[in-house]
């Protein structure tokens, strides 16, 4: 029953995420075309959908807000609202808050109320029609601008310190002028009513109290942060006075922060509170926030616990953790064209007819038939190759999914930036295998944002260098052969050989007196740590990521590359396999054993010279490739195993590259090419050193995937034990 | 019917019809001239020999991997594993397809005889010595009619661990 209830959730979710990406989508084009009905009505519908299935799964806090969201679209549908940039800033707030919700109710964890608490607030405030709508953008403007709440507020706080309040030096005059620092108090009122006789009085405790008012614009929780080194035993109340109706009445006890109508978030840590009454600076909390140790580290120093137990309870800890991981991402689905199965269907039923007519043939055949039964064979082949081909495309989306995001991204980087920055995305409809699409997204974004944060110069720069004012980043995706080619170009300034040399040389990646072509070094950009940016900015410019880009690029058996001009531009090439599940191999030999080399690796292959070959101590062996020296490896050495050839003048060397490490592999002979369907070794097995996995040959028999990486580092390995 | 009959002629009938009431059933196979068994629920296929690939840098008793309809599945034989000279295989030579915690693997051995019942009265603990076999990868030893079956623990004898510690001494 729960199972089945879960199922329907899970469906709920993906159409939220269609539906959420179609009202995103749409905002984003209504900021350019505002009077476009049509488009309103759609991220209406959406929105709907949204509301109505969500409060049908009792995910009551997404159907609310999304009400609230509804409420102003409907209003800006009937015309009695226009878009203004406001307003559809405030939607696509909303929308990004929405996510948040659903994503939420999806893994169950919390949310940050405050954040929707305000957008709640200031969709209601959107939606008040009874105010004209030019004075409304205005105050909005400015309520969104400041992101505490705008209008100052009128508290009224009542506040008995507990007793021993002198004893422990604390001075309630110090409180006050806290607070005057804060706002204006007013109407203070000192009740003596508890003041024993002066013969009775005890002059180390505190018997006065006080009322007042306090009109301040900060924060609730400031007020109440004066209030905390006190607060322990005092009788306090501190009462919000808003339009002279009270929101929220408060006396001893922490705030919830889930009460339904508080302004209120979740209590801040000591430490900031303590940073933004001006008790402690930033640098000594933070210094002081180093010194804190894990509870585990403190527990052995008091040899309450061992170490061990407190390792054993971390890998527990770890388990569950990847447990809860694990379950969150357990099913993932795929919507498939209608019109993709139905050939399918049509395929398979070709394929049994074809099938049946070989069985008939099969039943008296006859030599003098043989014609027909080549022909039927062929047939066959035809057959199942465009099965084949048909289902490998079941698993293929429009990279338009990955690029569907930059639209709203750059809107909001060029907003942050201050640049005027437009997207052109082309090739939308390029296909792509699932898993690459959804793992080229990062890497894709972080380009993106690099062009738009650096790439791009400020709008006045642009100008001084008679370019248009407009800034362009451009996303591409085409076919080339049997890849996929991304590229990110922009109009920028493109990358400075001078600075990239300079920077490199001062980390040590190059020295000073090499001679680098451009083609050497614009690939050091990839180096982790290396950024050339002049100042970090939240966006990019700490050097993480360039590095990180490469790598899943890599992972992904694909390669990036780089043209610039200094002045005009850079454009990023992503060249992406079709699928993971198919790559294009050479066969080659060592002995008896077959062995697939990933092509993308090869560089090229060669038939070395004798005395081409040169060692290094004896043992490392290089080997000469137009005048620059190789490391070589003899891949039976690796394997161990019988070669054919020992000497390399006789064998074929195949120059490898991978993450801008060359190397020579000696092997006996090259077979072919082919494609080959990769097979999980680890499945049954292990990961093998120097395999990346494994195949179905031609012959029915298992052939193994050469890991061109792996087998770098186990040569490396393998000459000191030999040594 | 049945409820009326002596407890013990209804044991007798079941071993007839060969229904183990109390014990479970066991593939039997033969390496030189021992019989071993192993749980017949373990067991996923039996399988012809056939040509398998040799893995680089591995200990000698797995023999390779092999295809298995799209599956590549590692192969153990069991006569290195086990400290037995090695035979050429023959047309009797048969791979069976074992799954150990989720993974499936072979096992190479020279022939499979029987399906056998053996109830659990009939299963002693290993002994401490006189089999060429390492005792911790017996489950226990099982007597039936005049032969003689040692009950292999494949769990422990192909667990991951196994292999690897054995890995690392060779490597």
């Amino acid at each position: 029953m729960s199972n089945d209830f879960a199922q329907f959730q899970e469906t709920f979710f993906e159409e939220a995420g269609d539906h959420l990406a179609v009202v995103e989508e749409g905002l984003l084009a209504l900021e350019q075309h505002p009077e476009d009905l049509d488009l309103l009505n759609k991220i209406f519908r959406s929105a709907h959908s949204i509301k109505g299935t969500s409060g049908m799964f009792g995910f009551n806090a997404v159907a609310q807000f999304t009400h609230k969201m509804e409420t102003l679209l409907d209003l800006l549908r009937n015309g009695q609202k226009v878009v203004t940039p406001h307003i559809a800033d405030l939607l696509l707030k909303s929308t990004d808050c929405l996510k948040l919700l659903i994503d939420a109710a999806k893994t169950g964890s919390a949310v940050d109320d405050k954040t929707v608490h305000r957008l709640t607030s200031e969709l209601a405030a959107a939606s008040d029609t009874k105010v004209k709508a030019e004075a409304k953008v205005e105050k909005e403007n400015r309520s969104s601008s400041s992101t505490a709440l705008a209008s100052t507020a009128t508290f009224l706080i009542a506040w008995t310190p507990p007793e021993w309040l002198f004893q422990r030096g604390l001075d309630p005059l110090q409180i006050f002028k806290e607070l005057a620092d804060l706002g204006t108090v007013s109407q203070v009122t000192v009740d003596t009513t508890k003041l024993p006789e002066l013969a009775a009085m005890d002059p180390e405790k505190c018997y006065l109290s006080w009322t007042m008012k306090f009109e301040t614009a900060k924060d609730r929780q400031v007020v109440d942060a004066v209030f905390e080194f006190v607060r322990e035993d005092s009788v306090l109340s501190i009462t919000e006075e808003v339009k002279g109706k009270e929101l929220g009445v408060r006396g001893e006890e922490r705030p919830s922060p889930l009460t339904p109508d508080g302004l209120e978030g979740e209590p801040k840590p000591l430490g900031e509170i303590l940073v933004e009454t001006g008790v402690v600076s930033r640098e000594t909390l933070d210094h002081a926030l180093a010194q804190q140790k894990r509870v585990g580290e403190i527990l052995i120093e008091q040899h309450a616990v061992t170490p061990q137990q407190i390792e054993q309870a971390l890998q527990k800890q770890k388990q569950q953790g990847s447990t809860a991981q694990s379950k969150k991402s357990e099913t993932t689905s795929i919507r498939v064209d209608t019109d993709k199965i139905d050939k399918l269907i049509n395929l398979v039923g070709e394929l049994v007819i074809t099938q049946s007519m070989l069985s008939e043939l099969g039943v008296r055949f006859e030599m003098s038939q043989m014609p027909v039964l080549l022909e039927r064979m062929a047939q066959l082949e035809h057959n199942t190759r465009e099965i084949q081909e048909r289902v490998m495309g079941i698993r293929m989306l429009p990279i338009g999914t990955a690029f569907s995001r930059f639209p709203r991204l750059v809107r909001d980087l060029s907003a942050k930036a201050g640049k005027k920055i437009q997207l052109v995305l082309s090739g939308e409809e390029t296909e792509l295998d699932k898993t690459v699409i959804e793992s080229i997204g990062d890497p894709l974004t972080h380009l993106v944002r690099n062009s738009a944060d650096h790439g791009l110069e400020a709008p006045e720069e642009r100008l001084d260098n008679n370019k248009p004012e407009l800034g362009t980043i451009r996303l591409n995706a085409f076919h080339a052969g049997g890849s996929i080619c991304v590229t990110v170009e922009d109009d920028g300034r493109g990358l400075d050989r001078d600075k990239i040399l300079a920077k490199a040389i001062k980390q040590g990646l190059v020295s000073e007196h090499e001679k680098l072509s451009d083609d050497q070094i614009w690939p050091l950009i990839f180096k982790p740590g290396f950024s050339t940016a002049e100042k970090v900015t939240d966006v990019s410019g700490r050097g993480v990521g360039m590095d990180v880009v490469k790598r899943n690029i890599e992972g992904l058996g694909g390669a990036i590359t780089i043209k610039t001009a200094l002045g005009k531009g850079t454009i990023f090439t992503l060249k992406l396999p079709l699928t993971l599940a198919i790559i294009e191999g050479m066969t080659v030999r060592v002995g008896k054993e077959t062995y697939i080399v990933p092509l993308l690796s090869i560089l090229e292959s060669i038939q070395p010279k004798a005395g081409a070959m040169k060692t290094v101590v004896g043992r490392g062996e290089l080997i000469d490739v137009r005048n620059t020296y190789l490391p070589m490896m003899r891949l039976y050495d690796v394997f161990s195993l019988q070669p054919e050839f020992t000497d390399p003048a006789k064998a074929i060397l195949l120059i490898l590259e991978t993450e801008g490490e060359q190397v020579a592999v000696m092997v006996d002979e090259i077979l072919g090419q082919q494609q080959v369907v990769i097979k999980s070794m680890e499945q049954n097995f292990r990961k093998v050193d120097g395999i990346a996995g494994a195949t179905i040959l031609g012959d029915g028999t298992v052939g193994f995937i050469l890991d061109v990486r792996g087998l770098i580092e186990m040569s490396r390995r393998i000459v000191p034990v030999a040594a | 019917m049945a409820t009326a009959m002596p407890e013990t002629a209804t044991k007798e009938l079941n071993q007839q019809i060969g229904l183990a009431t109390d014990g479970s059933q066991f593939l039997t196979f033969q390496l030189g001239d021992e019989l071993y068994g192993v749980d017949i629920l373990r067991v996923q296929e039996l399988k012809g020999y056939t040509t398998v690939t040799k893995i680089p840098n591995t200990p000698s008793y797995i023999k390779g991997v092999m295809n298995l309809r799209g599956t590549i599945v590692p192969i153990v034989e069991l006569r290195t594993t086990f400290g037995m000279a090695t035979i050429d295989y023959t047309i009797l030579s048969v791979i069976v397809v074992v799954v150990v915690r989720d993974r499936i693997m072979g096992l190479v051995v020279d022939s499979v005889s029987d399906v056998l019942n053996i109830s659990q009265e009939d299963i002693q603990a290993p002994p401490e010595f006189g089999t060429k076999v390492d005792v911790s990868f017996l489950n226990g030893i099982a007597k039936c009619g005049d032969k003689l079956v040692a009950l292999l623990n494949i769990d422990r004898l192909l667990s991951e661990n196994e292999m690897q510690k054995v890995m690392t001494v060779t490597a």
